[in-house]
């Protein structure tokens, strides 16, 4: 290969892609960050929902946002939100199998078991009382407590839809493509995931 | 997009998450800013063609070039030369101590040098073999 005297030199040669000029990266790297923003604290909760652990959840959060910014960001802003709740849903499962695996393994041996899901709540430890004074932050807290666990009592595919659907205001379409499934099923999960929850919590709601 | 669905129960769950979601205590907001911009700051040097990137590599590409030009400098410089000088004249000074050293009851070293004169030219072949005849 010849040398060249300057960098243009370099590149006329260059059969690879052009570099984004700088503006432009900004521009779509500021928008990117806009987004996330949007989207972090809400992505936590769910995350932290479905694995019952913040570090956890902070840690598939962290991730999810990382892959999106390499691999996604110079998509059309319309494709993230779909995009970045598949890649969290799929950080989720990803650690909830290795959780399982893990339990599986400690099963064997012998001593304490490290149990994550031993500290799953009943639901009716987080019944209110019939006293009347109970402010309404606490009320509303405990009544999120008795979704969380009932949430987290559901099958994955169902809660996904149930969240991404009902909390993350994803249309039918877009919660197809976060699940990685076809419409139909997102609204056979829907479906269920309703029904079960309005069974659980209709009374004590 | 934001085609929610709308009935009562779906609406009370929807409140509770978004209340939950407002109510995230500082260290979490904080931890989550940290990772956003932890990601964007990735994704950004990730972006940039090589030659933009080349300020990161500024550090070490300093160090690496004094380090390059110090060993120049260094054997090029009279002590530099002294040293290479010494340890050259050292080797060659054992070489003829070797050779011109007489082995007690076997003559001396040149004797010995022209005995195994074919030997030398034997392993100087084979060493160096040449194109076949």
């Amino acid at each position: 290969m010849p040398p060249f005297d300057t960098l243009n030199q370099a590149w006329m040669v260059w059969d690879g892609p052009a570099p984004a000029p700088e503006d432009a990266v900004l521009e779509y790297t500021r928008e990117l960050e806009k987004f996330l923003a949007e989207i972090e604290r809400r992505a936590f909760r769910m995350a932290q929902v479905a694995l019952r652990d913040a570090d956890d959840a902070l840690d598939v959060v962290q991730d999810a946002m990382l892959k999106l910014a390499r691999n996604y960001a110079s998509r059309p802003s319309g494709e993230w939100r779909p995009l970045f709740y598949r890649i969290l849903e799929n950080g989720i499962r990803d650690l909830q199998r290795r959780r399982t695996v893990r339990k599986r393994f400690m099963a064997w041996l012998p001593g304490p078991k490290d149990d994550p899901d031993s500290e799953a709540q009943d639901p009716l430890d987080n019944v209110a009382d019939a006293a009347p004074a109970i402010p309404e932050a606490l009320m509303q807290g405990q009544a999120m407590q008795q979704l969380e666990v009932s949430l987290r009592a559901l099958p994955a595919r169902q809660r996904e839809a149930f969240m991404l659907r009902n909390f993350e205001g994803l249309d039918v379409a877009e919660t197809a493509t976060a699940m990685g499934c076809s419409e139909g099923s997102v609204k056979t999960h829907y479906s269920r995931a309703v029904h079960t929850l309005r069974e659980q919590l209709g009374e004590v709601w | 997009m934001n085609e929610q669905p709308s009935d009562s129960f779906e609406e009370r769950s929807r409140a509770l998450f978004n209340g939950s979601v407002e109510g995230l205590d500082f260290a979490t907001r904080s931890r989550l800013t940290r990772a956003r911009k932890a990601a964007i700051e990735a994704a950004s040097a990730s972006r940039r063609p090589w030659f933009f990137r080349i300020g990161v590599l500024t550090p070490a590409a300093g160090v690496t070039a004094a380090a390059i030009l110090g060993v120049f400098l260094w054997l090029g410089s009279p002590l530099g030369q002294h040293a290479a000088t010494v340890a050259d004249g050292q080797s060659n000074f054992e070489d003829f101590e070797l050779v011109a050293s007489a082995d007690e009851g076997s003559g001396d070293a040149m004797d010995m040098l022209q005995d195994d004169i074919e030997f030398y030219d034997w392993a100087d072949k084979a060493a160096n073999p040449g194109p076949a005849a």
